[in-house]
């Protein structure tokens, strides 16, 4: 996920503050890991020095002092070239419950029961964000983020399904390298 | 288990060790499970599983070989027809993939069928779906037949019909398997919301763990068994 | 809630033949009943339409052998050309009435059978509404009831018109009419009931008829033939006196005969299934002894007036000619040769009618048993199956349990026909003109049969297995 197009993209609407960027941001995605203050200062400065932001003014009212940032042409051209361009399609998943009932197969562990616990802990976590999805206060932006993890969380189990019902296959498999 | 039965107080229907079969095809080889009052609950597996034998011997549609469902008190495997029926029309709701509506009545004559059946004149039975019409928001279709509906409208009606009763147990076999996921998903959530404020149990048969979320808690059967818990409770 | 009251109190009483039902049951069934008939789309209709039909010949032929036997002594009637006018011709028009009626009772039943899939699969969705196995039979006999009654409003009062255009008639005949009217429905509803009294619907829609062996199909037909001898010998023994019982007795030995016939159709189905499946060699008689050993009766049932109309048919050819003889012998002058002539002629032509209303319900039974199996058909030739093939199957599938059971049904009428040449003209005579009648009723039946065939060609295509 990139931190510099988001907040690129929250420029787009027009100058913000520093510290208003990172409330659109956790408001917007809310299923998203919310932004760290000192992750939005640090990624604006970059932005700056890239030429894609720039200073809009320095107020400090009297407070602390309050950055106006803005979004530049050449920031507003890499925004559509990144917004336009296709995500890849990951060529390599780091797979961890693979990983893990593969070493549960070498070390004499039961990769069954342990499939069956990733599954339990999937479904619990899939009736979590379908409880907050059909929520009655639920906006859409909440449903599609939820929906989103919720897909992701389905295809894990689909995945894991098969695993168990091949796990002999795959048992004999290991073992025979 | 004891800690959550005690939560929960008794089950309301409760399975123990069914075996069925169909002709030399084993569906059900020791299943057993348990639904508490109000409580949402996902029944889960395979293609073949016997995840609907499971949901037909519960209901009292299909009686197993071996084994017993107890309603309350009540063993619904050596109950008769008739009181099978009366406990259909009263307290056992069911909802299917499609097809548990009659294509001659309209759609609001197909909700009031229960009520009719059990006796309430028509114009009250109208009334009562008249309203549950209009909750599932389905009102403007009242006078269509089920030819007429799309997919979600007519499992709209059709939960409609098997809320009208005030039931205390929907038995729900696939019951957005015919609709795409949006559609699928605006079902459950509507059924989900109307069973738990009438303090109604599910009983729901997926294959699918979207719409098994939507449940309170999960049964996996595998190979007609029903896991160690379920048999242990 | 009110409907919790009316429920305790119906499911105390209640045992699986549910006896006692309130009198709010009974209205809210036929209500039911009137909201599934009107609810009907238009192939439902057709159904409906062909039971009311069958109901008003029925109807009619009951008002009119009422009308008949109202009429007593010599009289004068100007519409019917003198036949009515002498007891002895009114009790063979009253005769040919009353067998008239068998075949229409068998379209009615031939009706009751329509469109049994869709009917089933109705009963099915009832039950998982709630309804007991009782109530969901009742409804859809009321359903049948529904269709009989108006079926019988217009059979009857078209005859009540003939009559009142005929002449001034008795007040008894106006009771005997509305007891026909009445009679219809109820015979339908009660037809309906036994039909469907072994039909168990489950909720989730496999229907599965109890197999209690024959007996129950003999016990059946007993009833219907007890029925009728009541009805007939009712009617009959005042018209008829001592005398009038040699026909009564012919009416009865060609109903046994059928009835015999019908026992070698259904056993015929079951004895050729099994022996064709095991060692046929083409695929036509495979699928064709496949689905008759599947159900041997379905074929018996469908043929059963059809067997009825043989024995009828083979038997009048015979009773014509002895009678014809008979007249010449007794040198009758030109014109009572034509008056008798003309009464035999109306009794064939009493048969014909029969004959017709048989055919087309073989058509319609046909054409419903293609319609009720187009998407196995359709997979048939999906997966490959010529559709020669499938045509030859659905005409042997009639042929072969009818054949040898026409014979049975022709042999018996032949022998009744001889009997009677004998008693009449006491001498033995072969009536050659009645063998030719088995295998003209045979070729018939698969003419009939064969109407379906073009609906075949349609419902058989790859296509239908798009739709749901």
């Amino acid at each position: 996920m990139s931190t510099r197009h988001i907040l690129l993209g929250l420029l787009a609407m027009g100058p913000r503050h520093g510290y208003d960027l990172k409330h659109r941001h956790d408001e917007r995605f809310p299923q998203a890991r919310p932004l760290a203050f000192g992750q939005v200062y640090t990624t604006l400065q970059r932005l700056v020095r890239d030429g894609l932001a720039e200073v809009e003014e320095t107020g400090s009212d009297g407070g602390p002092e309050r950055t106006m940032y803005r979004s530049t042409d050449a920031g507003a051209r890499e925004l559509a070239d990144w917004a336009g361009s296709v995500t890849p399609s990951a060529p390599f998943v780091a797979n961890e419950i693979f990983a893990k009932v593969v070493v549960a197969i070498l070390s004499g562990g039961d990769p069954a029961a342990y499939l069956a616990a990733q599954r339990a802990s999937h479904m619990q976590r899939m009736r979590e964000l379908t409880a907050v999805k059909s929520a009655k206060d639920a906006d859409l932006t909440t449903v599609l983020s939820a929906d989103y993890a919720l897909t992701h969380l389905n295809a894990d189990l689909r995945w894991m399904t098969t695993t168990a019902d091949r796990l002999a296959t795959l048992t004999a498999e290991v073992e025979s390298t | 288990m004891n800690t959550t039965e005690s939560a929960h107080g008794q089950p309301l229907l409760a399975a123990r060790g069914l075996y069925k079969a169909y002709g030399s095809t084993p569906a059900l080889r020791g299943a057993s499970a348990q639904l508490r009052a109000g409580e949402i609950v996902a029944v889960t597996g395979p293609s073949g599983s016997g995840k609907s034998s499971l949901l037909h011997c519960m209901a009292g549609m299909v009686r197993p070989d071996h084994g017993q469902v107890m309603y309350g008190d009540e063993h619904l495997a050596h109950a008769s027809e008739d009181r099978l029926s009366e406990l259909r029309r009263t307290q056992f709701a069911v909802v299917f993939q499609f097809g548990q509506l009659i294509p001659e009545l309209t759609a609001v004559d197909n909700v009031s069928l229960p009520l009719i059946l059990g006796g309430t004149d028509r114009r009250t039975a109208h009334g009562q779906a008249h309203s549950w019409l209009e909750r599932f928001g389905v009102l403007d279709r009242a006078e269509a037949r089920p030819g007429e509906l799309s997919g979600g409208q007519e499992q709209r009606v059709a939960l409609a019909r098997a809320l009208v009763t005030g039931p205390r147990i929907v038995f729900a076999d696939e019951p957005t398997g015919a609709l795409d996921s949006l559609a699928g998903e605006q079902v459950m959530t509507e059924l989900t919301a109307a069973a738990r404020e009438l303090g109604a149990a599910v009983l729901l048969v997926t294959h699918d763990a979207t719409i098994a979320a939507y449940a309170d808690r999960e049964i996996r059967l595998t190979d007609g068994r029903t896991g160690a818990l379920e048999v242990s409770a | 809630m009110r409907g919790v009251g009316v429920r305790g109190g119906g499911a105390s009483g209640g045992g699986v033949s549910g006896g006692g039902v309130s009198g709010g049951g009974v209205r809210a069934d036929l209500r039911l009943a009137w909201l599934l008939t009107s609810g009907s789309d238009r192939r439902e209709w057709w159904r409906i339409g062909l039971t009311a039909v069958g109901a008003a010949g029925v109807a009619a032929f009951g008002a009119m052998a009422a009308a008949v036997a109202s009429v007593h002594g010599y009289v004068h009637l100007s519409l019917t050309d003198g036949l009515l006018d002498a007891p002895g011709e009114r009790s063979g028009v009253l005769l040919a009435l009353l067998l008239l009626l068998v075949p229409g009772l068998g379209f009615l039943g031939q009706c009751a059978r329509l469109g049994a899939v869709h009917r089933d699969r109705r009963m099915a969705r009832l039950r998982l509404a709630g309804a007991a196995p009782v109530r969901v039979r009742r409804i859809a006999a009321l359903e049948a009831g529904v269709a009989c009654l108006a079926g019988s409003i217009v059979g009857s009062a078209a005859v009540a018109a003939c009559v009142l255009y005929a002449g001034r008639p008795p007040a008894r005949l106006w009771w005997l009419v509305a007891a026909v009217l009445l009679a219809v429905p109820v015979v339908g509803v009660a037809v309906s009931l036994t039909a469907l009294r072994r039909v168990v619907a489950s909720p989730l829609g496999e229907v599965r008829r109890l197999r209690g062996g024959r007996g129950g199909g003999r016990a059946l037909a007993l009833g219907v033939f007890l029925v009728v001898v009541a009805v007939s010998g009712g009617i009959l023994a005042p018209a008829y006196g001592a005398a009038g019982l040699a026909p009564m007795f012919l009416f009865w030995v060609l109903l046994l005969v059928g009835a015999g016939a019908l026992g070698v159709s259904g056993g015929m189905a079951r004895l050729a299934g099994r022996r064709y499946a095991a060692r046929a060699e083409s695929p036509a008689l495979l699928i064709a002894a496949e689905r008759l050993s599947a159900d041997p009766w379905a074929a018996a049932r469908t043929h059963a007036a059809v067997l009825l109309v043989t024995v009828a048919g083979t038997g009048f050819v015979g009773v014509r000619k002895a009678l014809l003889e008979g007249l010449h012998h007794n040198d009758y002058g030109p014109t009572d040769l034509d008056f008798y002539t003309a009464g035999i002629d109306l009794a064939g032509a009493a048969v014909l009618v029969g004959l017709l209303i048989v055919l087309v319900s073989v058509a319609v039974s046909a054409a419903e048993s293609v319609a009720a199996r187009r998407r196995a058909l359709a997979r048939q030739v999906a997966a490959g199956v010529p559709r020669k093939v499938l045509r030859h199957a659905v005409l042997l599938e009639t042929a072969l349990p009818l054949a040898p059971a026409l014979l049975i049904a022709g042999a018996g009428g032949l022998v009744v026909g001889i009997w009677y040449a004998s008693l009449v003209g006491h001498e033995f005579t072969v009536p050659y003109t009645a063998l030719a009648v088995p295998p003209l009723m045979l070729a018939a039946c698969l003419l009939s049969v064969a109407t379906s065939l073009p609906l075949l060609r349609r419902s058989a295509r790859p296509a239908e297995l798009r739709h749901a």
